[in-house]
Parts: C-alpha cells; structure tokens; sequence
C-alpha cells in the first residue's frame, strides 16, 4: 500500500470510529434498524438451517446406495388411482431382477402394516410391522447389538419371529432382554430373535417404532391381499443413475410394460425426498430473505439519512481537512467507514439477537437451530456493504464541497 | 533571488446567477521567501478571491500563479490539495479548529495526510506547540482554551509542517486588543525567524506593522510597498505597482 492510500485508509478508519464514539446515542439508534434487519434474517436462516441439517441426518439413516420400488412415488403427482391400478409385483420378478442387474447388491420384498404389539401388560398401537428377507439387513443398514436378524430359514419355513426395533424392545421390556421371549402382533405369537440398534427420526416419523418379521410369515399371518414393494441396496452409490437405468430396462421386460407405454412402477430414492424437501423451505427461504432483504434497506436509508445529517454537521470540520491537505478521496473513505462501521456494529449485534431468537425456537419449539459461523460472518459483513452502499452518497456529497464555502458553514 | 511566489495577471471571475462578477481584474506581483506582507482592502474589494487563490482553495480563471516554483494555477484538486499541505499553513481569523481533538492533535493535523508515522508527529506537534508557549496546554480541547491561545494552537497548526508561507486571513479579527497584540508579537517573533507570511487584513494599523502591504481595490492592485505608508498614509501616493522582489 502507497503511502497516500495508507494515510486515507488509517485516517479513515481513526476519524469513524472517533466519531462513533462522539455520537454515542445516535450511533446506537442507528445501528437498532441494520441490527433488526440482520436478525430477522439470521433467526430465520438458522432455523431453515437447522431444518436442513437434522433433516440430511434423517436422510442418511435410509442410506444413499438404496433404491425403493413401488406401485406408488413417495412424491405423488396426480391421480392416486393411476398407481393403485398397477399390477403388483411378483416373487419371480425379484428373482429376474437379482439374476440379471448388475448392479444390485441385495434385494428383499418388502410388506408392511402397522399393528398392536403386546408383551405382558404392556402395549404399544401403531407399530409399523415390516415383512422382509435376511438381505434387507444390509439394505436398510440396520444394526443389530443383541441376538440375530431374520434368517433365510425363517423365510422358508415361515417362522412365528420377530426383530424389534429400538422404541419397541425398550416400550415393551423395560429393564428386560427381549430376546427368547414371545410378544404378540395383533394376539398372534411370535418369538423375540434380535433387536436393532435406535436409527432416529425422520420426518417426525418414529423409525424404531418398528418390528420386522420374515416375509412370507407376514403374509401367512395377516393374508396375502396386499401387494409388496422392492428394497435394494447397489453396490457403488456412484453408479446410482445406471443401476436405476438398467433396473427400468429389467422391471418393464419382466413386467411385460408395452414398449412406448409409460413405466407401470416407480423408483424411489431417498434424495427425492430431499428434493422435495428443498422445494420447500426454498419457498421458505426466499419469502423470509426477501423480508430480511427489505428491513435491511430500511435500515440502510437510515443510515443514509445519518450520514447526511453527520455530513452537514461536520462541513466545517471537512473544509479543515481539506484545507490541510486532505484529498477528496480521504474524505469519501472517511464516511465510507463510517458509515460501514455503524452498519458492522448494527450487524453484529443484529447477530447476537438472531442467534439468541434462534437458539430460543430451538429450545421452545421442535425446530432445531443451527447457525454456522459462515452465516455470522455473512451477517456482519454484510451489514457492513449495506453501510457502504447506503454511505457512498452522503460520502461524495462530503467530499464534492467546496473547500472554500466550508470553511464558512456556520 | 527568484520570487516564492509570483503571481503574473491574475483574473478571477465569478457567474453569480447569470452575472459576471470581477473579483481579481489581473493582479500581479511577488513575494520572495521570508518577507511578511500584508495585503489590505474593503469588504469586496477582491482580497479574500486572493487569499482563496495563494492558498491554492481556488484556482485562478487566467493569468499564473508560480508557487514555490510550482505553477499551481491549473493543477487538479488533489494536486492542490498535496500543494496545501507541503507549501501553506493557514491560519484563520475563527481558528478552525476541530472542537472534539485536543490542541496536540489539532497541530498533528497536516502532519497526518503527509503520511508521517505517529510518534514523529507527535514530537514535532510537541516543538510547535512549544513554538508558540501553549505545551502545557497541550492536552486540552479548543473549547478549554481562550481565544488568544485557540490561535496559538492554530499557528503551531501552520508552523508544524514548515510550509514555504504562512497564510493569515484576519487572524486577530475574533480577539480583543491585547490578545491581538500578542498574536501580532508572534508573527513579529516568526517573520524574525525567518518565515515567510503573508497576512489579509482590512485593519490599517495592522498592515500597518507589515514591512510591505500590497492595497487591493476593485479586484486591482493600488498601491504596493512599506506597510505603514501603504495602510496609514494616503496610500495612493505611494503607489508603487511593484511585481518581483522587494
């Protein structure tokens, strides 16, 4: 940095901040409108934020190499009845698709319903109960810390067993070990092999509140009216896309799907959930920074108003440092940081309010806040434009006057 | 001996709503380094155009004006502002200072945009406060100091970064007579150390103490040569349209 540029960027900085000082009161009412705009969009961004970060979390608990195919999208768009008239699938089909994809790792049909579960005097409602095969252990990432998973055998022989999910074993055997005891599903009995290790939430939806049984058990004990959908796991997650291509090419052979016909199923992955997921808050985001955005530029008119004022107030000083040998341009830098300053003071307790809101939603409501230190910065920072932008006329308004008729302002 | 300042027919008009205005109608003369010139005349009768001008705050619409060997009368605004601060050091007849620094700071002004590093500026603040007798006040703000001493402060401000001329403009016009007199027994004192100063009054018996004072009418030159004849005399009958040296 040349020296002349050091002299307007050090002069500049001591001469704003000096001058912050000096006009304690107006400094702090000039900073409420820039501060208010910066809370309201950080409270708002770290809330969005905080949605979507436990919701990634969510996600990953379903895996990132799973493919799930149904007669039904998980995101449906128009008529319900379309998809409920498709032809279910079949045990064969599964077969073709495990002998001909190459890229699938582990397939299992899967069937569910939810039920009463009972043990003793205790009951737990609404429990998803899942029909699947000994594969969809490794599909579905489960963890199983105590006793076993379903079997083959079970499968074949279609044995009474069941695997409890987290919320399951601990709601129906407090303080006991599950395993080798035998709960019942509806009144029927089935003996406890194995338990899962707790996968969380997601999308408010309790996923331990669950209990798989072998596949064909399922059916031999609640009836075979009900269709099944398919769960597989690919062995790449890069090779996603293709392994979906190929599974389109395989479902619509086995299918019999006329060519030209639109697919008769619908691969679902759990980042269309996401997407969808992000269309939302998207929405959100937009309407909330918008409104961040337009409180900012009330506060930056504030601050332009200030500056003006400060301007006129300081004329005479102005035409000293100009008289001096101060250059235009040490005074436009002069206001210009000032005028930043207040906005960055603004911003950083704008912060400090918008952290605080957000960290007490988090705790009064169920929407996790989670602000990252980019978005602190970001909030400072940019204040501090704001200031800049808003500064830039009062600024060159300062340093067009004439030194001459300054020196006269009374 | 070349002139520090050598003005060669000087004009300076001004549109005022769609009027001509006359202010300087071609002034010349010079001033060589170390003389302590007074340069007298009524309300309008140009000089505050001219003081405007050697203080390189205005340019002139014709005519040169050398300073310091530097023709400064079409130099850019930030080029007269760099002029400002190396060749001049003003001094005002309402002090100018900056009320929220105090007297230390106010002289370590013009040491400031010349980029030096703040301890030097410090103790150089520090000689010229001592220059004038004002380092025990030092410390205080403008409003805490009286009149005489706000313009002491003022003139260390001038001295601090020894610029080729000092540039009054009324300085003892906002104090009482005794004051006025110890301001005018400091230029005395500095115009005895060797500086040059150049000093716009309307009062004669200020000019009156110059050893020369050029007397400005109509936006001209009238008369030009020893302070007490110029001012206290008839004036007129003096007249010496001197240009160069004394």
């Amino acid at each position: 940095m040349n020296k002349a540029a050091r002299v307007d960027v050090l002069e500049g900085a001591r001469i704003a901040f000096f001058s912050l000082g000096a006009n304690r009161m107006r400094t702090v009412l000039t900073t409420v409108g820039i501060g208010i705009g910066v809370a309201t969009l950080l409270a708002i961004v770290g809330i969005i934020q905080g949605l979507n970060s436990s919701f990634e979390k969510q996600l990953a608990s379903i895996g990132s190499n799973t493919l799930y195919v149904s007669k039904f999208p998980w995101v449906m768009k128009g008529d319900w009845w379309m998809y409920r008239n498709r032809k279910n699938f079949t045990l064969p089909q599964v077969e073709q698709i495990r002998a001909q994809s190459t890229y699938v790792s582990a397939i299992s049909p899967i069937v569910g319903r939810s039920a009463d579960v009972a043990f003793g005097g205790e009951q737990l409602s609404a429990v998803d109960i899942t029909g699947a095969t000994h594969e969809y252990l490794s599909i579905a990432g489960y963890e199983v810390p105590n006793g076993r998973f379903l079997t083959e055998a079970d499968d074949t022989v279609t044995r009474p067993v069941a695997v409890l999910g987290a919320s399951v074993a601990e709601g129906l055997f407090p303080g006991l070990d599950p395993v080798g005891r035998t709960i019942r599903i509806d009144g029927r009995p089935f003996q406890v092999v194995g338990t899962l290790s707790r996968k969380g939430k997601l999308l408010d939806q309790d996923q331990d509140l669950a209990v798989l049984v072998p596949f064909k058990t399922f059916y031999s004990t609640f009836g075979k009216s009900r269709g099944f959908s398919l769960a597989l796991s690919i062995n790449r997650p890069e090779d996603l896309r293709q392994a979906e291509d190929q599974l389109v090419g395989i479902l619509r052979r086995v299918r019999g799907t006329p060519p030209g016909a639109p697919d008769d199923f619908s691969i679902n992955r759990p980042e269309m959930l996401a997407q969808t997921y992000e269309q939302l808050t998207g929405a959100l985001y937009g309407v909330a920074v918008g409104v961040g955005l337009i409180t900012m530029l009330v506060g930056g008119i504030g601050i332009m108003n200030i500056m003006l004022v400060s301007v006129r107030e300081r004329t005479r000083e102005i035409g000293i440092r100009r008289a001096l040998g101060a250059r235009k341009r040490t005074i436009v830098l002069q206001f210009l940081m000032e005028a930043s300053a207040v906005s960055a003071v603004g911003g950083l307790l704008g912060t400090l309010v918008g952290l605080g809101t957000a960290k007490v939603v988090s705790l009064i409501t169920p929407l996790a806040a989670d602000v990252q230190l980019f978005t602190i910065f970001g909030g400072v920072g940019f204040a501090a434009v704001v200031g800049l932008l808003f500064g830039i006329w009062p600024a060159a308004r300062a340093a067009h006057q004439d030194p001459r008729e300054a020196l006269r302002y009374e | 001996m070349s002139a520090l300042i050598d003005v060669q027919d000087v004009t300076r008009v001004f549109h005022v709503g769609g009027e001509e205005v006359r202010a300087l109608r071609g002034v010349s003369f010079g001033i060589t380094r170390g003389e302590w010139v007074a340069i007298i005349g009524q309300s309008g009768s140009g000089k505050s155009t001219l003081m405007n001008v050697l203080g390189c705050l205005d340019t002139p619409s014709s005519g040169r004006y050398m300073l310091n060997g530097k023709d400064v009368s079409r130099m850019s605004d930030d080029d007269l502002a760099i002029v400002r601060n190396e060749e001049i050091g003003f001094i005002f007849q309402t002090f100018q200072l900056l009320p929220r620094e105090t007297a230390l700071a106010n002289v370590e002004l013009p040491l400031v945009y010349r980029g030096m590093k703040a301890k030097e500026r410090r103790e150089r603040a520090r000689a010229a406060l001592s220059k004038v007798h004002l380092e025990h006040r030092m410390h205080h703000r403008p409003n805490e100091l009286s009149g005489g001493q706000r313009q002491r402060v003022a003139i260390a401000r001038a001295l601090v970064a020894e610029p080729s001329m000092l540039l009054a403009d009324e300085p003892t016009g906002n104090l009482d007579s005794a004051t006025g007199e110890e301001i005018v027994r400091l230029f005395e004192e500095l115009h005895r150390g060797g500086n040059t100063l150049v000093l716009v009054t309307h009062e004669p018996k200020l000019a009156a103490r110059c050893p020369r004072a050029i007397r400005l009418t109509d936006g001209q030159i009238v008369a030009d040569g020893p302070g007490r004849e110029v001012a206290l005399g008839d004036g007129h009958g003096v007249v010496t349209k001197a240009v160069g040296g004394a």
